[in-house]
């Protein structure tokens, strides 16, 4: 079956072959990485003095590091010197004009996918002046968001504009060597997101990097500070259901968030970066540190994500759980098909009394794919009252794929109530027969049963969110079954 | 409307239906009866398209065309229904999504708009209503963590709404207690009708007592050794499956 | 009996596995480190005065036909019909450091073949009573002919106050077909030190039970290695530990499916009072092609006290898609109702703790797959009991 994806594949594969070294720009840093690099991108982005310091600290320790080898990933060597660490957002020249220029099978999968007609256009990298209505939209939340005290702007905007908060914040949840990419990420990050709730406020709507005008461009080490005041509330999400247009193969993200007394961050992320072709050549490797801090009493911190997309996937959203009370949960779904490989995970410390997680992981492997599921539940011995349950499962769907399960529990508070539980199964053939009995084609029948497989995790989504996630659920696991 | 002439089927390399012939009319209800592992169910499956049984032999008409040749949910659409044995429970889909769907692809097959949401839980309660189920049904996931009887319910709800022309009940009476007995047979009477036939798989005597079939066959090592009226139902209940097998082979 | 020059063998010792490996991440190994590069210089002392004794306790406590490895030498050969016992010059080289250990050190190996039905257990009593510092080996191979039955116990034990560290590798071959019964009790002295290795093969159709008791030693590390690289195996393994005050346990266990469709389940239950760390890591591997696998794996531990520490991983690592694998982890206390109704009654805190714990520990003990070792697993385990949870208060904040 020529499917969608495979047709998706081989465009954004075509795409690919144009390379990030091809087009050299004058904004464009030659590949390599020494202090010279760190101190360029520091300079062209204005920065004050203290982060420089910061970034070459950073870098200095990740020169001491080694890259980490446990995961259940294989992947060719990465030669960190043959990465240009810089290029300046593209001129709108080099992009489609329009919807016109784009490559019809991509808009095929959108279309597909739900996604409106607006949002195609700034999905394909068509030149922002041409995208009419994401910008007025923008504006309008911008002024929403600044009446209510909220600060969401870019991470290079925020150095300069809040560097007395940057300065508090950043590091102080994934410090620059916790670990080899965290390391690299601190010496060279490009940009992100910026987001500050202040104390009591309900942020008004959901904070999305889609409004963020130039989102676009964040690069491939994007870092993300997300602080929330003493009784505040935010909900952010990243990322979208339709394949991005990208040309960085290695991604090394950072997140950190804060949540100080009664605050609630819920991050849901949906990623869908190129996962390679069929034959397992080109895609993304994404190796992302994203943990939350919740430090005040009674705080809460919700990960959701939904992971579908890049070729090498080393993932583990965390809690630490410092204040009394407080929560973290990890809702993930992630699918694996082709030749993806995905290690990903949770991290829930228990440090503060009386502290609950809840880690529900649903992972479905497909084709040639390698899953993993890596968790830690930590209960630190004054950690009293520490609440956590895990439900771990796994789908395969064919018989060449693998489903793994590594959770690590370290319990060292006798008061502890610790639930763990994993399943992994097939989709059974009875309940295909059950479904196609009752005039249910075998293709719909497999997207019911992952769906509701998933069911779990996709509630914890944003509404709109969770329609598009099934969707994209459907669309990456075409061709698995038949 | 369902002619099955001399049909062959095994699983794996064990022989099930040795030469079964069988024609059933619209209007019509059968009873297929026998002892265990006679190939009653067997039967069933084959009509719907389990995979895993193979015909080696023989052939089955539907409404005139070759049903080996239709995938199960192509025999689905074109109005055959399976009440299952054992109806299989499929966490996290909810009921309701799954009749929906159902509904839709069988209306979708007959060239008919899909069913208005509204439309569809009105009609839904309705039946739930006269099998005597609790509403709450159609939100909990298929079949997950149902009893018995309530599984057996939930295939007639399923027929009810599907409304097909021809419906296959396996063992629908199996771990049934009066109550819900009654309540399966209820659903069933109400949706005879001369344009439907009705193929009961049943062991025992005791659903025929509230469900009166036209026809009684019997079927012993993979053949219908004797077939009758209602009144053979009875005489089996009273002399036992030998008794057929020693005349038939007498 | 030292088959290389010490050089070689302080070369093997500091081969032994650290904390760095994945595999022994929570357990280590420096005690047993130390016990052998200072025995290495010292060599075999005095045999414990009461070793005989001891001996003797234990091998008329269990109606089993006795085979005894005392100090790493073999004591008697009892003659059973239907079984040939041999004594072994030596191990097969070893593939990790432990089993090149033995091989290095060890003095007599055993080897039992079973064909036909064995109704007596078989009994292999392995103790270590020195009056100085100790280091022994034992090496036992175990055969069960195909469509042949036997039970065996494993009975592990020490005396004596001085340092000791034994290492124990264990094969044990189910033939096709074939049923093995397998009980193995650990009940060191609290200042020991053990390593043991299992490793089972399990044939066609064939069905291993066993159950695994550790109620004393110091520290102590259990592998368990189970093959089925044939269809139609049926395995469950259970297992128990009780920690008290300084008690380290770790068990963990690997099973293989390679071929299926094949079972094997596994329960594991842990006590820990006071300060004490255990480990139970499980792991099920089903590879490419064991289609029809079904795997279970569950752990339930018990914390009783503020310093105990349990560490707990069960692991899947699955590579075919017709599999049924689940498993199951809790750490938690003693319900409190259950407490309240028994003191309601009338009993003191700490005697309702001592028969709820017991209940938890009893599921294992009544599903041994040996019922004459039974009674004596319930002795030891209930006077440990009455022990971690007497001597230890903290249970009762």
């Amino acid at each position: 079956m020529a499917t969608e994806s495979e047709n998706l594949e081989s465009l954004v594969n075509r795409r690919y072959e144009h390379g990030f070294v091809t087009e050299i720009e004058t904004e464009t840093l030659p590949p390599g990485l020494n202090e010279g690099v760190v101190r360029a991108i520091s300079a062209r982005k204005n920065e004050p003095e203290w982060l420089l310091e910061w970034r070459l600290q950073a870098y200095r320790q990740w020169l001491e590091m080694e890259e980490p080898e446990w995961a259940h990933l294989h992947y060719p060597k990465i030669e960190y010197d043959e990465i240009s660490y810089f290029s300046a957002p593209k001129s709108d020249d080099d992009r489609p004009k329009s919807l016109d220029e784009v490559d019809p099978k991509l808009l095929e999968t959108y279309d597909k996918l739900g996604i409106p007609l607006h949002e195609r256009a700034r999905l394909a990298g068509v030149a922002v002046d041409a995208v009419f209505d994401s910008v007025s939209v923008a504006t309008t939340f911008k002024e929403k968001l600044s009446d209510a005290g909220v600060i969401f702007c870019s991470f290079s905007e925020a150095v300069i504009e809040h560097p007395e908060l940057v300065r508090k914040y950043l590091g102080t949840v994934v410090p620059r060597r916790d670990n080899y990419f965290a390391a690299l990420n601190s010496a060279v990050f490009s940009d992100g997101s910026f987001v500050y709730i202040p104390k009591g406020v309900r942020c008004p709507m959901e904070l999305s990097t889609y409004f963020r005008i130039n989102a676009a461009n964040t690069g491939q080490f994007e870092r993300t500070l997300i602080i929330a005041e003493e009784g505040s509330h935010v909900s952010y999400l990243e990322g979208c259901t339709a394949p991005m247009r990208d040309e960085n193969q290695l991604h090394a993200a950072i997140v950190e968030l804060i949540a100080l007394d009664d605050a609630e961050i819920k991050y849901s992320t949906v990623q869908n970066w190129y996962p390679g072709d069929e034959n397992g050549v080109g895609g993304i490797y994404n190796f992302v540190t994203k943990r939350g801090d919740c430090r005040g009493a009674n705080s809460k911190i919700s990960w959701t994500q939904v992971e579908t997309g890049s070729a090498i996937t080393w993932k583990y959203p965390s809690c630490l759980l410092r204040g009394a009370n407080s929560v973290g949960e990890f809702y993930s779904v992630a699918v694996t098909n082709n030749m993806q490989q995905a290690d990903t995970g949770t991290k829930m410390i228990h440090i503060g009394p009386n502290t609950r997680s809840t880690i529900v992981s649903k992972g479905i492997s497909a084709g040639k794919a390698q899953q993993s599921y890596r968790g830690l539940v930590r209960v630190m011995p004054q950690a009293h009252g520490a609440r956590n349950h895990t439900q771990c499962d796994s789908l395969l769907i064919g018989k060449d794929c693998g489903a793994h399960t590594f959770p690590y529990m370290e319990i060292k508070n006798p008061s502890a109530k610790i639930e763990h539980e994993a399943t992994t199964s097939k989709i059974s053939a009875n309940q295909l027969f059950y479904c196609r009995q009752r005039g249910i084609s075998e293709e719909d029948a497999v997207n019911m049963i992952v769906n509701g497989f998933c069911k779990e995790v996709f509630k914890e989504l944003p509404m709109e969110f969770a329609v598009e996630a099934q969707a994209l659920l459907n669309v990456s696991l075409e061709g698995a079954v038949g | 409307m369902l002619e099955i002439n001399n049909l062959k089927s095994r699983i794996g390399d064990t022989e099930i239906l040795r030469g079964l012939s069988l024609s059933v009319n619209p209007g019509e209800v059968h009873a297929i009866m026998g002892p265990n592992g006679s190939g009653k169910s067997t039967l069933a499956q084959v009509v719907a398209g389990h995979q895993d049984y193979e015909v080696t032999g023989g052939s089955v008409t539907y409404k005139g065309q070759d049903l080996l040749e239709l995938e199960p949910e192509e025999r689905a659409r074109e109005g055959i229904f399976l009440g299952f044995q054992y109806p299989v429970e499929i966490p996290g889909v909810n009921n309701a999504y799954l009749l929906k769907a159902a509904l839709n692809a069988k209306r979708k097959h007959a060239g008919l708009d899909e069913i208005d949401a509204f439309e569809f839980l009105k009609t839904a309660r309705e039946k739930m209503a006269t099998l005597d189920m609790d509403p709450k049904f159609l939100n909990r996931g298929v079949n997950e963590g149902f009893s018995g009887g309530e599984k057996k319910r939930n295939e007639i709800l399923q027929m009810a709404m599907l409304e097909p022309e021809l419906a296959i009940l396996d063992e629908t009476d199996s771990g049934l207690d009066i109550d819900a007995l009654k309540a399966v047979a209820n659903g069933v009477n109400s949706l005879r009708n001369p344009d439907r036939a009705i193929v009961l798989v049943t062991h025992y005597q005791r659903l025929l007592d509230y469900i009166e079939p036209d026809f009684v066959h019997v079927l012993s090592e993979g053949q219908i050794i004797k077939s009758g009226d209602k009144s053979l139902a009875l005489e089996l209940e009273e002399k036992g499956y030998d008794w057929v097998r020693e005349a038939a082979s007498a | 009996m030292k088959r290389c020059t010490t050089d070689e063998l302080q070369a093997i010792v500091g081969r032994m596995p650290t904390t760095r490996d994945e595999d022994w991440k929570y357990t280590d190994l420096t005690r047993a480190r130390d016990i052998s590069s200072r025995w290495l210089t010292m060599g075999d002392g005095t045999p414990s005065s009461v070793l005989d004794e001891e001996i003797q306790r234990i091998t008329e406590s269990v109606e089993a036909s006795w085979l005894v490895v005392a100090n790493g030498e073999i004591r008697n050969l009892a003659t059973v019909s239907g079984v040939t016992v041999d004594k072994l010059d030596e191990a097969p080289a070893g593939h990790h450091a432990l089993a090149e250990l033995n091989a290095a050190l060890l003095k007599e190996g055993l080897r039992i073949v079973v064909e036909g039905t064995i109704d007596k257990p078989i009994g292999i009593l392995v103790i270590d009573g020195t009056e100085d510092t100790s280091v022994s080996q034992a090496y036992i191979e175990v055969a069960l002919a195909n469509h042949s039955t036997a039970s065996v116990i494993e009975y592990h034990a020490s005396l004596g106050d001085a340092d000791q560290y034994a290492n124990t590798v264990v094969s044990l071959v189910v033939g096709d077909g074939a049923t093995a019964n397998h009980v193995r009790v650990q009940n060191r002295a609290r200042n020991h030190v053990q390593t043991g290795r299992t490793d089972i093969s399990v044939g066609k159709d064939a069905n291993f039970r066993s159950a695994g008791f550790d109620l004393g030693g110091g520290l102590i590390r259990n592998d368990i290695v189970i093959n089925i690289s044939n269809a139609g195996a049926d395995v469950s393994f259970d297992g128990l530990y009780l920690a008290g005050e300084g008690q380290h346990i770790d068990n963990h266990t690997r099973v293989d499916h390679r071929v299926g469709p094949a079972i094997s389940k596994q329960e594991y239950r842990g006590i820990l009072n006071g300060k004490c760390r255990c480990i139970w890591n499980g792991k099920a591997i089903v590879h490419e092609g064991a289609d029809g696998t079904d795997a279970d794996q569950a752990n339930h531990n018990l914390l009783l006290s503020d310093k105990a520490e349990i560490d707990a991983k069960p692991e899947l690592e699955i590579y075919t898609d017709d599999v049924k694998c689940s498993h199951g982890t809790t750490v938690g206390q003693l319900d409190e109702t259950s407490l309240f109704y028994l003191r309601s009654r009338g009993l003191d805190r700490e005697h309702a703790t001592q028969i709820l714990t017991h209940a938890f520990a009893a599921g294992i003990v009544a599903r041994a797959p040996v019922e004459a070792a039974k009674e004596e697993i319930t002795r030891l385990m209930e006077a440990r009991l009455a022990r971690m949870i007497q001597t230890d208060d903290n249970f009762s904040s």
